[in-house]
């Protein structure tokens, strides 16, 4: 260890890491970055210091904020708002919905189970994109077209949270539950007092899961909500950059928050979101 | 499982909500693609006429052409997503003083929606924009990416990489963190070459993970709408109009919904055979079992 030519060979290949993966990482952030920092210019600006290309591109300046007043008043505050709505609900009957058949499955035997498992990991084989068009002929025949249930009742059931419930569910061991039934403690008890509490991690990745599908999914909002009265961000996104083009301050201060606030509930919680995925993967 | 009788009650009541939403919102629409595409449902009709949706779609010149695009788009972007999410799942998990920065780095785009992913894009892709830009500083022209023909759909693979490698990645540590380290570190005393370590022991050993992967990426990518929808409508002169967007256009814009339904089935069919022939073809056992 003392040796100074080790030294010297173990901090030129840590420094040689760190470059490799700062210009990784540079290309990964490198579009959110540039977005942040135009949504901060004046709209005169934005491309400014692009051609001939300096450095100033990717630094806000001059700093101003006139896009994000910009797009406030245009309504994008209630825009944001009904994303939110509907993505906490899906999250929030998700997680119950589909932790209760996880849950099921782990801890029941009963006949058919195999065949409805089977049946559950199609369905999330098979992304909501292939069903939205006939989906949308379903929405229409239960007389739910333009309105926000259409949004958030198909999307609460998800073949993928069900078999992360199961999955985590059925490592917890047999004896706790069976000591409890020898007590005499109702299933009821059982579900809340040993596996709703275990359950926290898998909740929060379940949960996010369902979050991110909802802050992600285009198509079906497109096809659920024709008349648009109830706007959600992405559709709602699309339109905006149609009709207004040339305000390209606006679009990037629009993208800037919609990427935000995904990525402030990630961020905290990454692990968990890592883990549940990871999970999923190896067992499938 | 537990010895006690199971309580048929309680366990309806667990598993209805699932499964009837799992019923009613997924397979009860692909059932009705299947019969929808035996209609013709042009302006409020509903007439039965057998196989003549389909008939007209393997008949159509434009439908060949949207099949061929979609396929030779899917041969690109799984392979380049999957190799490039397997090369950032190994740089994630290397352990070393200052990872932990990179790491956080290295998720960011997950939390870009693809649509919002979509705009900053088609922005940076504009004629004055940041691509053209950097260009600029090594001499090149700038570069009509996502208005040429040869180019649109290779924009597309770039974005939708960008996007979706990371997700990937989560799914590859995962099956990293699985492999035990006594096997590297066997491979270590053997003296074995780092390529070779990853050839012959870290791609085997994650031949499950790699292949639910595999199927997932070609189902996200076999239907991808939003991008095209939003940068190029099918353009320009076809390039980029994959069948899911010639569904939509079928459907929603010239009001064929028995064509879109037909082409909805085809798309599922085609989806189904690859993932069956991907399961064919990589599921065999690993090596010494």
């Amino acid at each position: 260890m003392a040796d100074p030519a080790l030294k010297l060979r173990r901090g030129f290949t840590l420094g040689a890491r760190h470059l490799a993966y700062a210009v990784i990482a540079f290309i990964f952030v490198l579009p959110l970055w540039w977005a942040i920092v135009s949504s901060l210019r004046p709209n005169t600006e934005v491309f400014a210091d692009i051609f001939p290309f300096t450095v100033n591109a990717l630094l806000p300046s001059p700093l101003s904020f006139e896009a994000y007043t910009g797009v406030f008043e245009r309504g994008f505050g209630l825009i944001i708002a009904n994303t939110m709505f509907v993505a906490i609900v899906t999250m929030i009957g998700g997680m119950i919905v589909n932790g209760a058949a996880g849950f099921a499955f782990a801890v029941f035997d009963f006949k058919g189970k195999k065949i409805i498992l089977t049946l559950i990991i199609i369905s999330f084989m098979l992304p909501f994109e292939a069903i939205a068009l006939p989906l949308y002929t379903v929405t229409l025949q239960l007389g739910w077209l333009d309105h926000v249930a259409a949004l958030i009742v198909p999307s609460i059931a998800n073949g993928l949270a069900v078999f992360l419930f199961y999955q985590f569910f059925s490592q917890v061991p047999k004896d706790y539950l069976e000591a409890a039934r020898l007590e005499g403690v109702s299933w009821f008890n059982i579900l809340l007092r040993i596996y709703v509490p275990l359950s926290i991690p898998t909740c929060i990745s379940a949960g996010l899961l369902l979050f991110v599908f909802q802050w992600e999914a285009f198509l079906w909002p497109l096809l659920a909500m024709p008349s648009q009265q109830f706007k959600v961000i992405q559709v709602g996104m699309a339109a905006f950059q149609q009709q207004y083009q040339t305000i390209w301050n606006q679009l990037f201060a629009v993208s800037v928050i919609t990427a935000l606030i995904p990525i402030a509930l990630l961020l905290p919680l990454q692990r968990y979101y890592v883990q549940g995925l990871a999970g999923a993967g190896i067992k499938g | 499982m537990v010895r006690s009788k199971t309580p048929l009650f309680l366990l309806a009541v667990l598993l209805a909500p699932a499964l009837v939403g799992l019923v009613v919102f997924r397979l009860y629409p692909i059932a009705l693609a299947v019969s929808d595409s035996f209609f013709n449902m042009l302006r409020g009709n509903q007439v039965f006429v057998g196989l003549d949706n389909y008939v007209a779609l393997f008949t159509d010149s434009a439908f060949w052409k949207s099949l061929q695009v979609t396929l030779w788009f899917n041969l690109l972007i799984n392979p380049i997503q999957i190799a490039l999410a397997l090369g950032l799942a190994l740089l994630y998990v290397q352990k070393f003083k200052g990872v932990a920065f990179y790491r956080v780095l290295f998720l960011i785009p997950i939390g870009v929606s693809l649509p919002t992913a979509v705009i900053i894009w088609r922005i940076m892709l504009s004629p004055d924009g940041l691509a053209n830009g950097v260009l600029n500083i090594a001499g090149v022209p700038g570069q009509p990416w996502l208005t040429s023909e040869s180019l649109a759909l290779y924009s597309i693979i770039a974005i939708a990489t960008w996007k979706g490698i990371s997700y990937w990645m989560i799914f590859i540590i995962g099956g990293l963190q699985n492999i035990s380290p006594e096997i590297y570190d066997a491979a270590r005393v053997d003296g074995i070459k780092p390529w070779q370590r990853l050839v012959f022991i870290t791609v085997p050993l994650l031949r499950p993970t790699l292949l639910f992967v595999l199927v997932a990426d070609v189902s996200i990518n076999f239907l991808l709408f939003a991008p095209i929808f939003m940068l190029t409508q099918g353009g320009p002169a076809d390039s980029t109009n994959v069948l899911m967007y010639e569904a939509f256009k079928s459907g929603f814009i010239f009001g064929d919904m028995g064509r879109a339904m037909a082409i909805i089935v085809v798309v599922v069919v085609i989806l189904l055979l690859i993932v069956g022939l991907q399961f064919r073809l990589l599921a065999g056992k690993p090596e010494g079992k």
